[in-house]
């Protein structure tokens, strides 16, 4: 069209006078390719034997509304020459309101209408054939991905393009009466996208693409899209992607809902051994997933947790997860809960990097559903929480309703015992309510001495048995009903009203209520090295508070009581350490220094307490001696009486005393 | 007859004054708390430090008396203390500081990160962040929140009184506020506010 008016002027310029060979024309509009041209003002200057004309086009606005872009205020200037060849050749600049000038070059034929426009390196050609008048089509060469900014947002409007460019071949048609279809393939590089709250942005991503994009006069677009990404980063809500210098092939095919929605029958992703997508979702139009069907395979998991999941696992605390194995998984999401999931393991290694637990070999399935009861099996060959080692285990499972319980009790080796799950049920984390766990556990005859070794206690020697038939998760609280008995130092420890705050997360407390019933006090002096004491120990410890398994709080009495055929004797060296640790002084007949004469004493009754709160032990013994307490009764000859003064003592202090004592570094005062 | 009547009821009333004990919350005491210890953790390389506390703890009377907390004591019953001075509340406490003056503290003054209204903090913009810093920062508001609720839930529960946790959060809450830097940002009332 604009070829036949070029000529026409040209035609009437000839025929005028010389001094006046100025032709302007205005158009209302002009439509070309689906884009519309408003308030056109064509103006040609062409003086008398001049082998050149100046063209001035200006356009009050151009629209091309299926695309997206509206531009005000073009205007167009460039040197005319004559048609040798029957084709019109012009360029010059093009500016426009509120950006940046560019250079336009337009050469028009008869047959061809090919259009240039460039800045520096930026190049994006246009060409178009009369013989084929509904298709245009389009080469890249740097074009900003910035210029496609109008076209993502008639797709997707909270999206902003920050960076990046495109190399490549862009087909556009427009036949009449049939819908906008763009297609093509493109190089891109450095491509940088946000949306506008930040929750989805891609940097720096390199890649091949092929689309098609299809908008039909009615109804909502259509996008097919396939391509490899050679590098970048990606990051879709809390799940971040990085790509590094892997290869990665991918493909969607969407369709824009009615009211903004697009719904993706196809969705495929292809990262080698890594992890392998095929599926389909809908989101809503305020971007919400409505729904999400996923085939996942990941023959290979080591490289899973740095590539996929990194934003999830430092939400959750357990950043540098290490994973190996394989893992397939089938998962559904509507609206945002999950619906089911069945994932089959298939060796699967999990590591804490901060060594909290560990879990060896898992293999087997796990399904949920929150309709109907699925059965399924997992199984592992053992691991380790903190430092307690397990064995293996064989999980059979049901879910139903949103619940995943174990169908049998199942049995478990822990040091050198045995533990036994004989319930347990598992509620995933909804709307309303974060992970809830529920199970009852029994345990029998654990090795307290493996116990130790593993929580660097000193070497006691003992079993650990009990029985709680319900323990609760919720909020980050694990309650125990029921107790659990530890038979020690020939007696026994029951334990009580145990409770646990944030098992795995931060300065995880343990409450717990302990009596001691009948302990040999010889085999816990031995233990802990603190000289020599018979007898036999009773007591209570109430209100027992560990924080990062230190105590912080406890109400202790510890005293012993006499057992027919039990001797009552505390060597030497039990009492310096006594003293040692308890600021004690001797109240006693006995002159202090003549201790070192004797290597034993008998006594009638030893009994200390300590209340322990904000890092201070409030010591107290067996009763009141005037301004101090009684911690050995003595008895016989010689008759010795240790009394401690200092009621309120320092509690780290206490403990490095103690620690002191066990390895002999300290050096008793004795007044 | 009125008067034989009334005596029963004055003497309820008199024995009711009697068993009420009331636990009020120290208010006052822990603003203060929270303030040395938001203080500690946002710290400013111009602003000093309050000096750590001499260790002798056991030199200290014990601090938390319940007959002053009964309401009908002179000012001083009004003034039980507050105690934030675990090991565990101070191993959270330097790992907060250290938290803060290497990953959080550039985001607040870019304003990416801000104060919510429950003592927690939160991202508030996150295409002020570089993509790969928004997960590593996300870790680091996950894992600092984590730290604030546990702060609070130990400072109420070693201070005897678990159902503190929501006002001590609520103290807290506001002294982070209080402490923010002028630019950073922070929450009231749904809406963001620039300090």
């Amino acid at each position: 069209m604009l070829w036949r008016i070029l000529t026409l002027f040209l035609l009437v310029l000839a025929t005028w006078p010389a001094q006046a060979r100025t032709a302007s024309a205005r158009i209302e509009r002009v439509t070309v390719s689906g884009v519309e041209l408003h308030d056109v003002r064509v103006r040609l200057r062409w003086p008398a034997g001049a082998p050149q004309g100046e063209l001035e086009i200006d356009a009050g606005r151009i629209e091309a509304d299926a695309l997206g872009y509206r531009f005000a205020r073009v205007h167009w200037s460039c040197p005319l020459s004559s048609p040798s060849d029957g084709a019109w050749r012009c360029e010059g600049p093009l500016r426009r309101q509120g950006g940046l000038p560019l250079r336009l070059a337009v050469e028009l034929s008869p047959a061809t209408t090919d259009a240039v426009v460039s800045r520096g390196g930026t190049r994006m050609a246009l060409q178009r054939s009369a013989a084929v008048p509904d298709m245009t089509r389009l080469q890249l060469a740097k074009v900003p991905l910035a210029w496609a900014q109008a076209l993502l947002a008639s797709g997707w409007s909270a999206g902003r393009i920050e960076g990046g460019t495109v190399d490549g071949e862009i087909g556009l048609h427009t036949p009449a009466g049939r819908p906008l279809r763009i297609e093509g393939r493109l190089e891109v590089d450095g491509v940088a996208l946000e949306s506008e709250d930040g929750s989805i942005a891609a940097g720096d991503l390199g890649g091949t693409v092929h689309f098609d994009y299809r908008q039909p006069a009615a109804a909502g677009a259509l996008v097919s899209v396939d391509g490899e990404l050679r590098r970048g980063e990606a990051l879709f809500g809390n799940t971040y992607v990085a790509l590094g210098g892997q290869q990665v092939r991918f493909g969607v095919d969407a369709r824009q809902l009615p009211g903004g929605g697009w719904s993706a029958p196809r969705l495929a992703w292809r990262d080698a051994d890594t992890l392998s997508l095929d599926g389909s979702a809908e989101l809503a139009a305020d971007g919400r997933l409505r729904q999400l069907d996923l085939i996942a395979r990941s023959p290979a998991l080591a490289d899973l947790p740095e590539r996929y999941l990194s934003g999830w696992l430092g939400l959750a605390g357990m950043s540098g997860l290490q994973l190996d194995g394989a893992l397939a998984a089938n998962v559904r999401v509507v609206d945002g809960s999950l619906q089911s999931l069945d994932a089959d393991f298939d060796g699967v290694d999990v590591r804490d990097p901060r060594q909290r637990f560990r879990i060896d070999r898992l293999d087997g399935n796990l399904r949920h559903a929150a309709g109907a009861a699925i059965y399924s099996e997992l199984r592992w060959q053992g691991g380790a929480l903190y430092d307690l080692a397990f064995g293996p285990i064989r999980l059979p499972l049901r879910g139903e309703a949103g619940t995943l319980r174990l169908r049998e009790p199942a049995d478990m080796a822990m040091l050198g015992g045995r533990l036994r799950f004989d319930h347990f049920a598992l509620q995933p984390p909804d709307d309303t309510d974060g992970l809830r766990i529920g199970f009852g556990l029994e345990l029998d005859a654990l090795d307290v001495g493996q116990l130790a070794q593993a929580l660097d206690w000193p070497a006691f020697h003992g079993t650990l048995s009990g029985r709680i038939p319900d323990a609760r998760y919720a909020d980050e609280r694990l309650d125990f009903d029921g107790g659990l008995s530890m038979q020690l130092f020939d007696g026994r420890i029951d334990v009580g009203a145990l409770s646990m705050e944030r098992p795995f997360g931060v300065a995880p407390t343990l409450s717990a209520d302990l009596s001691l019933h009948d302990l040999d006090l010889l085999g816990i002096t031995g233990a802990f090295d603190f000289g020599s004491i018979t007898g036999r120990l009773h007591g209570r410890v109430d209100g027992l508070r560990l924080v990062d398994w230190t105590a912080t709080a406890f109400d202790a009495e510890l005293h012993t009581e006499p057992r027919r055929g039990v001797r009552q004797r505390i060597s030497q060296r039990a009492v310096q350490d006594i003293s040692s640790v308890g600021d004690a002084s001797f109240v006693t007949s006995l002159q202090g220094r003549l201790i070192g004469l004797f290597d034993d004493f008998g006594y009638r009754r030893i009994g200390i307490g300590c209340r322990l709160a904000n890092e201070v032990c409030v010591m107290s013994g067996l009763h009141s001696a005037g301004a101090g307490f009684t911690i050995v009764d003595g008895a016989g000859v010689p008759k010795l009486q240790v009394v401690g003064f200092n009621r309120n003592v320092d509690w780290p202090t206490l403990v490095e005393r103690l620690a002191a004592v066990a390895t002999g570094d300290i050096a008793p005062v004795v007044d | 007859m009125r008067r034989l009547l009334a005596m029963p009821i004055l003497l309820t009333l008199v024995l009711c004054a009697c068993v009420t004990i009331n636990v009020y919350f120290p208010a006052a005491e822990a603003r203060e708390a929270a303030r040395e210890f938001v203080e500690n953790v946002i710290g400013d390389e111009a602003q000093p430090t309050p000096p750590p506390p001499d260790g002798g703890m056991a030199m200290r009377p014990a601090r938390f008396d319940p007959w002053m907390l009964l309401g009908i004591g002179s000012a001083q019953a009004q003034s039980p203390d507050i105690t934030i001075r675990t090991p565990a509340i101070q191993a959270i406490q330097s790992r907060m500081e250290s938290r803060f003056s290497s990953t959080l503290r550039p985001h607040f003054d870019s304003g990416a990160l801000g104060f919510s209204g429950d003592g927690t903090i939160v991202v508030r913009d996150a295409s002020k962040l570089e993509i790969k810093d928004r997960v590593a920062v996300n870790a680091a508001v996950a894992d600092d929140n984590r730290d604030r609720n546990a702060v609070y839930r130990e400072i109420a529960v070693a201070n005897g009184h678990p159902e503190w946790e929501k006002q001590i959060r609520d103290v807290f809450a506001k002294q982070w506020i209080a402490s923010a830097r002028p630019g950073w940002w922070y929450q009231q009332g749904g809406a963001w506010k620039q300090k």
